[in-house]
């Protein structure tokens, strides 16, 4: 949701006003929905049409501060909807999977992806680590990683990867 | 194992998914559990079935004039709630026409209580914040709630 809102360029306040709107529509529509695989979508496709009641109630009252509309994503935006939902899975099967490695490849592999970067005789000092040491450590951390059966079970979502090293940096 | 990442895609999805679960502030995720407080209310549901200023461009987003009075119908089976949107207030009118009590609910819980007068009509002043819903309950012990409005 809150990724979906970031792509209209929402102000916080505006973030918060679709995402209440969106978990109190939940609340009123939980009743019905019967597939929870379906939930994800609803959430997503609900979170995209809040935004542009959003975005279209300020222009209506004459917001300027609002990015033109060629900087909007088109919609209806299936694709993009599509791109977050795998985006979201994914990143929620690493998050889990990184949960669960050992202390000490949570803190190095956190200290790698770390923004910005950290020089290795940065972290050597601070996990008391020898800088020749740090190279083959963070080699078994991500094998561990990638050997994870939940990283494993979204393999096939490859094909992103490029998207994410591009979109990687930039976000906040 | 040839679609496997390597460790530079791995570093990087794993950037992106510690960094994108970091973004979102824990106020944005309590708000969603606070949500589900309001599951337990009874009450029947009075849907928005006639918005002026939505119809069909309200989803392709296209611009739509602005409507000079705003006016906004909620039906349930038993009770239909008619709302009119001033520049600071709003004007209701409950049908079949009553005395009724109005409860405003914002997300904090019930804030305002008014009732309707004998033809059904009622005012809320100042504009509750958004978004709010109005119960309305009547003498003959019909309970009804209105979906959530944001305006």
């Amino acid at each position: 949701m809150w990724s979906i809102c970031g792509r209209y360029q929402l102000g916080r306040e505006e973030i918060d006003d679709v995402g209440q709107t969106v978990w109190l529509l939940l609340v009123e529509k939980i009743g019905s929905l019967r597939e929870p695989a379906a939930l994800p979508g609803w959430l997503a496709t609900t979170t995209q049409r809040e935004c542009l009641r959003v975005l279209q109630a300020a222009r209506r009252h004459g917001r300027a501060e609002l990015p033109p509309e060629d900087q909007m994503p088109p919609d209806p935006d299936a694709r993009m909807i599509e791109e977050e939902l795998l985006a979201a899975e994914r990143d929620a099967a690493v998050r889990a999977a990184f949960d669960e490695l050992p202390p000490g490849c949570r803190e190095l592999l956190s200290m790698l992806v770390s923004d910005p970067p950290r020089a290795y005789a940065d972290i050597s000092a601070a996990l008391g680590m020898q800088i020749g040491s740090i190279g083959p450590t963070r080699a078994r951390c991500l094998d561990r990683l990638r050997r994870s059966p939940r990283v494993a079970a979204i393999a096939g979502a490859k094909a992103g990867s490029t998207r994410v090293k591009q979109a990687g940096g930039g976000r906040k | 194992m040839t679609d496997a990442w390597d460790d530079e895609e791995l570093l990087a999805v794993l950037r992106h998914a510690l960094s994108s679960h970091r973004a979102v502030p824990a106020e944005f995720v309590e708000a969603g559990r606070n949500a589900f407080a309001w599951h337990d209310i009874d009450g029947e549901l009075a849907q928005l079935t006639y918005d002026s200023v939505s119809g069909p461009d309200l989803v392709t987003g296209t611009r739509s004039e602005p409507a000079t009075v705003r006016s906004l119908t909620f039906t349930s089976p038993q009770l239909t709630i008619e709302l009119e949107v001033t520049a600071d207030s709003l004007l209701g009118q409950i049908v079949p026409t009553q005395v009724a009590t109005i409860e405003v609910h914002t997300q904090a819980g019930p804030e305002t209580v008014i009732s309707s007068d004998e033809i059904g009509c009622f005012l809320i002043h100042p504009m509750p914040r958004n978004p709010f819903r109005l119960r309305c309950q009547t003498a003959t012990g019909v309970d009804v709630l209105t979906s959530w409005i944001t305006l």
